[in-house]
């Protein structure tokens, strides 16, 4: 994206006011920010989906695999850039009765020849490692699991550029680690691209190589992850730092005033990921230092 | 994919369905009430996305809650046809702007209601006044009573609802509301006469009984029910429709079809 | 797990093929006999009419081996079949042929006579109707029909419909258990359950029309509007003495319905 301004249809308030951001090959690019800032508007601009689906003035330049996003019909964005949402039972067409075929349900609305939607399908299950799935009912699935067949069956369509818009924000804790862990793996070995926008900073530093944080409908920060989620300022933005920096503090000021049975030892319990206590027994999180 | 059956109609249009078929069922079966409340969805489609896609979304509500393995089963197939109706009637009062909020006070606000009123009273007169309805040997008394009644009570929560709300559109809601209702009993009677022999198994039937017992034909009596349950129903779904619509944003409806003719312009 | 499912194949969960000899016909035929049986039933008057569908639906049932679960379809009919029962064999304007002085109850041959056609009408609509429902499964006949050119959009329509009301259904209990916790009374006097349909009706709908926005875009992004032809998954056998069968069904139906009512049709 270059200077991207978007405002929606009928308003006058520009959401994004000029947005710069680059997401490359195999890079995990996070954008965190306050609520209102513009972080959902900024998916369906980098999706292609605003304004084609919803309507409203793009002004500046967004690319998708080299062209405008203004000139792509929207089955065409779909594959350059898959984006997945908050809510699962959204996301699920409600038409299928195998999870199998609700992730043929993108290939198949192209048209495809059965080779190559059979490929897509084992394609993508086997990336998000959900096999097992095949067989169940889409509707009869946990949170997590859903959400893993709705990513599912947008990566069936191949796209080079992955938007993920607050993927485990409506998910049990047992359903974000689920998806968390499945989102960790493919970042690791994948090539797509992937912008994805998270309240939950501890994924974001889990998984992320740059972090952006967008206020106001501009990018006032960019950097390597380590370096923004450390930065004091963060704060100011509205945004929590991850856990892992959360003990540091902690950790550093309690060893600063040599009061270590100040400490808030619940602290040290935290599922870095989740937010939510973790199993005991399990490993620290790596960054932690008890 | 643009025009009246845009991605976004396709979505709408089973999500209205289905409040369609679990509202109908709810109130027409477990609650057997002299109303139907069934059309919410297809009135609320026809306004937002034009009247092919309401007569549409009427139909096929009928037709699946007809014959969808599960759900189907008692007698709503063959009424498809007034749920068609019912749509397009609504896809025309969307695009007249009838459903388009009009703040308003003085005369603005009294003028349209005292009209609309007035038309619902005379529409009400006629179905009391008319020869056939009125002989002893057809019609009951209490009959005409009961229509006069339900126009006036109509009449008085019209004028209420505009006086809170100084909303002037509650008066053009109600109106259409009202004639939709007389349409759809219009279509519905020979329907119910002629295929069923009068009854549907709801708690309209009562209705039914009570004017067969006063010495109505098996036509006449249908439509006699019919012109008690369905303008109120309508009515009342209009108004429901109404308040749905008002109540969401502007910078989603311009997304639907007809959603300029929704949102209000100022002055 | 999947026991059958060999890489590289569609997998037989996925297939389903219909097994069963009615049951494996196409979709299509099986709807528009179910529709010629309703035209029939309904548009030639008197007993002929309902008395030969209830005989074809009788034997299509047997064939089927659907016969017995056809009962509880049967039964659902009961309360409005009882509804014109009484309201017509009581209360039948105009006739005078009466059976016997109950009190201040008359009921009139006549009446009777018209309950019991009509009562015939209803069985066999609603058992043609159960035939159908019972023999064909919706994604099968959804599938065909989008083969036939109804396209994605009507295919995604219907089925998004019938899938969507089990969900609504749950959610409509899950809002009432929530207001029952509130205090607000379900049960009881009808004036209560009325008044309870508004706190329910209005979260259920204003939920429902909340998630359109979402499930647009999920579908936008799953190429939904793209041109053409969806690839069909299922192909789904078809043959030309069924489609023989397809025309002369629904052609007779238009036939004798036509006949019956320019009253050429000499049958009871």
């Amino acid at each position: 994206m270059r200077d991207a301004r978007y405002a929606y249809a009928g308003t006058s308030r520009q959401v994004l006011a000029g947005v710069d951001l680059d997401v490359e090959a195999g890079r995990v690019v996070a954008v965190v920010g306050p609520n209102e800032a513009g972080k959902s508007t900024l998916c369906l601009v980098a999706a292609g989906l605003a304004p084609i689906a919803i309507g409203g003035r793009l002004e500046g330049s967004v690319l998708l695999a080299g062209d405008e996003t203004a000139g792509l019909a929207a089955y065409q964005a779909a594959q350059r850039c898959g984006i997945l949402f908050q809510n699962p039972a959204t996301q699920l067409s409600g038409t299928t009765s195998t999870v199998w075929e609700e992730i043929a349900f993108g290939p198949r609305n192209l048209g495809l020849d059965i080779g190559a939607i059979v490929e897509r399908v084992e394609g993508a299950m086997a990336t998000l490692d959900i096999a097992g799935l095949a067989d169940r009912d889409p509707q009869r699935l946990s949170g997590g699991q859903a959400q893993l067949v709705a990513l599912a069956s947008v990566l069936a369509l191949r796209p080079s550029l992955l938007v993920l818009d607050e993927p485990t924000s409506q998910l049990d804790p047992a359903g974000t680690r689920l998806v968390g862990d499945a989102l960790g793996r493919f970042a690791a070995d994948n090539g797509t691209a992937v912008l994805l926008v998270e309240h939950k900073t501890g994924l974001v530093a889990r998984i992320a190589d740059e972090v952006a944080v967008l206020v106001g409908g501009r990018i006032v920060e960019h950097g390597p992850t380590a370096e923004i989620l450390r930065d004091p300022a963060l704060a100011e933005h509205g945004v929590d730092p991850p856990p892992a920096v959360r003990i540091e503090r902690a950790v550093a000021a309690a060893g600063r005033s040599g009061d270590l049975a100040g400490l808030d030892l619940a602290a040290l319990e935290v599922d870095p990921i989740a937010g939510a206590p973790r199993p005991t027994g399990a490993p620290l999180p790596t960054g932690a230092r008890a | 994919m643009n025009g009246q059956f845009s991605t976004r109609v396709i979505t709408l249009m089973p999500v209205a369905i289905a409040i369609n078929i679990v509202l109908g069922v709810t109130v027409q079966q477990v609650l057997k009430l002299p109303i139907y409340l069934d059309s919410i969805g297809t009135i609320l489609v026809g306004v937002l996305a034009g009247p092919l896609a309401g007569a549409l979304t009427g139909i096929l509500s009928n037709l699946i809650w007809q014959y969808a393995p599960g759900i189907g089963g008692g007698t709503i197939g063959p009424f498809a046809v007034t749920a068609g109706v019912i749509g397009l009637l609504a896809g025309l009062w969307g695009q007249l702007g009838v459903y388009r909020s009009r703040p308003a006070s003085g005369t603005s606000l009294w003028l349209p209601t005292v009209i609309a009123v007035a038309i619902i009273l005379f529409l009400a007169s006629r179905i009391y006044g008319n020869p056939a309805y009125n002989d002893p040997a057809y019609f009951v008394s209490w009959y005409s009573t009961a229509i006069v009644l339900v126009a006036v009570v109509v009449s008085v929560a019209v004028v209420a609802w505009v006086v809170v709300k100084r909303d002037a559109a509650g008066a053009w809601v109600a109106l259409a509301g009202a004639v939709t209702g007389i349409v759809a009993a219009i279509v519905s009677a020979p329907i119910s006469a002629y295929v069923f022999g009068g009854v549907t198994g709801g708690g309209t039937d009562v209705i039914v009984a009570a004017l067969r017992q006063g010495g109505s034909d098996v036509l006449n009596a249908s439509l006699g029910q019919g012109f008690f349950s369905d303008p109120i129903d309508k009515v009342i779904t209009s108004f429901v429709v109404f308040i749905i619509i008002a109540s969401v944003s502007p910078r989603l409806l311009a997304r639907f079809p007809n959603g300029e003719r929704l949102t209000a312009t100022a002055a | 797990m999947i026991d059958a499912h060999r890489p590289g194949v569609v997998p037989g969960f996925v297939l389903r093929p219909p097994t069963g000899s009615y049951h494996a016909l196409n979709p299509s035929t099986k709807l528009v006999l179910a529709f010629a049986e309703a035209a029939v039933a309904f548009g030639v008057r008197g007993w002929t009419g309902p008395l030969v569908v209830i005989a074809i639906v009788i034997a299509t049932a047997t064939a089927a081996r659907v016969g017995r679960s056809l009962v509880p379809f049967a039964l659902a009919v009961i309360p409005l079949v009882a509804s014109i029962l009484l309201v017509n064999t009581f209360l039948f304007p105009g006739a005078t042929d009466v059976i016997a002085r109950i009190g201040p109850l008359a009921p009139t041959w006549t009446g009777l006579e018209a309950a019991l056609q009509a009562t015939l009408r209803v069985a066999a609509f609603a058992l043609s109707v159960a035939v159908f429902a019972l023999t064909t499964p919706t994604d099968d006949l959804l599938a065909d029909l989008e083969r036939r050119g109804l396209g994605r959009r009507g295919v995604f329509v219907i089925g998004a419909a019938i899938g969507m009301i089990p969900r609504m259904v749950e959610r409509a209990s899950e809002i009432t258990d929530s207001q029952r916790a509130r205090g607000l009374d379900t049960e009881g006097s009808r004036w209560r359950r009325i008044r309870g349909v508004v706190p329910l009706a209005a979260p259920m709908i204003i939920g429902a029309l909340s998630e359109v926005e979402e499930r647009t875009m999920a579908l936008e992004a799953r190429a939904f509007s793209a041109p053409g032809r969806r690839t069909i998954l299922r192909p789904l056998p078809d043959s030309a003495w069924q489609r023989i069968v397809r025309w002369v069904a629904g052609l007779g139906a238009i036939i004798l319905v036509a006949a019956s009512v320019a009253g050429l049709l000499p049958v009871p």
